[in-house]
């Protein structure tokens, strides 16, 4: 299968890590989760392994209520496991772990501007080093036309950037993003992929992305990891040695097809399966 | 690839020279808007103007009882009398005095403990439950208990509107910090704010809307309360200026006291309403 596709597949039970693990490597070790509910308990998580090397770009993908998002979560430390250990390599939110929410999550009583330099803010960078590098930010997703604006005043896709440029002007070590293309329009969606590319290609940080779409998985990532459903573990976890910088182009070629193949494969009974629990 | 700038290209178009399309319609729209506006204007301030105008004319012709609706013109000079005799000014600083003497102290230990409750569990259970039994009873029913405890003086009225302010803002306030966005203070997290920085920077904005909307339904109550309370409880103020002119059957001067009473809550609820204006002015990009 190597040979003809051009990717490496890994199944879950094969724990070694791709490279040897350099400081600032992402570890998930046996990592379970349990929600306790009202009227049922929820194993989110069951001893979930994975290992992102830095500066890799990791897509998770999984049918929704998989448990990618928890995982997120908990390698940012904004959720703590039930089981099992996180190791983010030495950085954690406070210094060097940049999120990037579905909703944007942006504040709306802050200006653009404000907002980008939120977490400079909290990090106690000067006033006017931190309009500097937003404003140097907000001119490379487009908006420095729009920094005295309220994000309540633009689009989808505009506060999207918004929280790209949020993300991206902490020069953080690790970006975790959860589903950040999914609140705007399908068109919007293929530009901010493209602009995400792009903004990784030039800064090479660590970056987990998760996401319900192939495609978007595929474009973006390094590796490609499938999460199965309920309770969420490991499935599948594949190499993507399409060539960079990759625009909406690659998503035309054989390799990309054959791995979207590959991947929906994995997928399909996984989505059934979700589909007949909810 | 070295290349960090993606700039996004801007999706307006030139206009050719001399094109006055757009130049045209804006003045058009512009205009349109302003001559609404004037319109807005002209019926918010003429419909009471008309209303008056005609009281002056039903009062004159007798076609009302003007010793129950004294004519507008009548009522200014009992104002008029009332001024130069220099109650009506006092009376007007007594009542003003003692409302906002009542309301800063509810606002501040409203806004304190309505935060504090929002977000301790213990607290809450603790005294959420007996707030919320207390804000049952009308806070006016508790003069005459609080006029046993205090005697006469102040104290017992500007607890009153201390009690009605203070019981806005713990209610809305405990619901604001209770229905927060879980999102926003995720957002603060991730982005490295802690405890005191996540309470300054997301919570405090975010629950402001809460506090400006409670600022301004408490100081309407106020007044309420404050006018009440002078009814059976002062020597001065607008409220005893009112009542006492019912007793004395005073029908003008008690006139003149309702237009003061009414004029106090519009000032009041303007200046509360302009410095909502002033310190939120995302509110304002939202309602558009």
């Amino acid at each position: 299968m190597t040979e003809q596709t051009g990717f490496a597949v890994r199944g879950p039970e094969d724990d070694s890590p791709l490279v040897g693990g350099s400081s600032g490597d992402l570890r998930v070790q046996n990592v379970s989760k349990v929600f306790a509910g009202a009227r049922s308990n929820v194993v989110a998580l069951r001893d979930v392994n994975l290992e992102v090397t830095r500066g890799s770009f990791v897509s998770l993908l999984g049918p929704s209520g998989c448990g990618k998002s928890t995982l997120l979560r908990i390698l940012g430390g904004l959720d703590t496991p039930s089981q099992g250990t996180v190791s983010t390599g030495g950085v954690s939110v406070a210094n060097g772990v940049a999120f990037l929410f579905q909703d944007y999550a942006i504040f709306p009583w802050l200006s653009v501007i404000d907002n980008v330099a939120f977490g400079l803010r909290m990090q106690g960078v000067k006033k006017a080093e931190r309009l500097d590098r937003s404003r140097e930010w907000l001119r490379k997703v487009g908006l420095v036309d729009f920094d005295d604006a309220f994000p309540e005043q633009l689009s989808g896709g505009m506060r999207q950037r918004i929280s790209l440029a949020r993300a991206f002007v902490t020069e953080p070590e690790v970006l975790l993003m959860d589903e950040p293309m999914g609140a705007v329009d399908a068109q919007t969606r293929l530009v901010l992929q493209e602009d995400l590319a792009r903004l990784w290609e030039a800064t090479r940080k660590t970056v987990v992305l998760v996401t319900h779409s192939i495609e978007e998985a595929i474009l973006l990532g390094d590796r490609v990891v499938v999460m199965s459903s309920r309770p969420g573990r490991v499935k599948l976890d594949i190499n993507v040695d399409l060539p960079r910088p990759r625009t909406q182009a690659a998503t035309t070629t054989e390799p990309f097809a054959a791995l979207k193949a590959t991947l929906w494969e994995a997928l399909r009974d996984d989505v059934a399966k979700s589909l007949e629990f909810s | 690839m070295s290349d960090t700038t993606t700039e996004i290209r801007p999706v307006t178009e030139e206009l050719p020279k001399g094109d006055t399309l757009v130049a045209d319609t804006v003045v058009s729209l512009r205009r349109r808007e302003r001559r609404r506006r004037q319109r807005d204007i002209l019926l918010s301030t003429g419909t009471p103007l008309v209303l008056l105008v005609l009281w002056q004319i039903a009062a004159s012709a007798n076609w009302i009882d003007a010793k129950l609706f004294p004519a507008p013109t009548t009522i200014a000079r009992a104002a008029g009398s009332l001024i130069s005799a220099g109650t009506l000014q006092s009376d007007l600083g007594a009542t003003v005095a003692r409302l906002l003497v009542g309301y800063s102290i509810g606002v501040v230990s409203g806004v304190a403990v309505g935060l504090v409750l929002g977000l301790s569990r213990p607290l809450r259970a603790a005294f959420s439950p007996l707030f919320n039994g207390l804000y049952a009873v009308p806070s006016i029913a508790l003069l005459p208990l609080l006029l046993v405890i205090f005697g006469i003086g102040e104290t017992a009225k500007v607890l009153t509107v201390v009690a009605v302010t203070f019981f806005v803002f713990e209610i809305n306030l405990t619901a604001a910090v209770r229905n927060f966005d879980p999102r926003l203070l995720e957002a603060g997290r991730a982005y490295g704010a802690r405890r005191g920085a996540l309470f300054r920077h997301v919570l405090l904005p975010g629950t402001m809307p809460a506090i400006f909307t409670s600022l301004r339904v408490s100081i309407a109550l106020g007044l309420v309360v404050t006018t009440a309370t002078e009814f059976v409880a002062a020597n001065n103020g607008l409220g005893y200026l009112v009542w006492n002119s019912w007793q004395l059957f005073e029908t003008n001067d008690m006139y003149v006291g309702l237009v003061t009473i009414a004029l106090v809550g519009v000032v009041l609820t303007a200046i509360v309403a302009g410095l909502e204006w002033l310190a939120l002015p995302w509110m304002r990009a939202r309602r558009g």
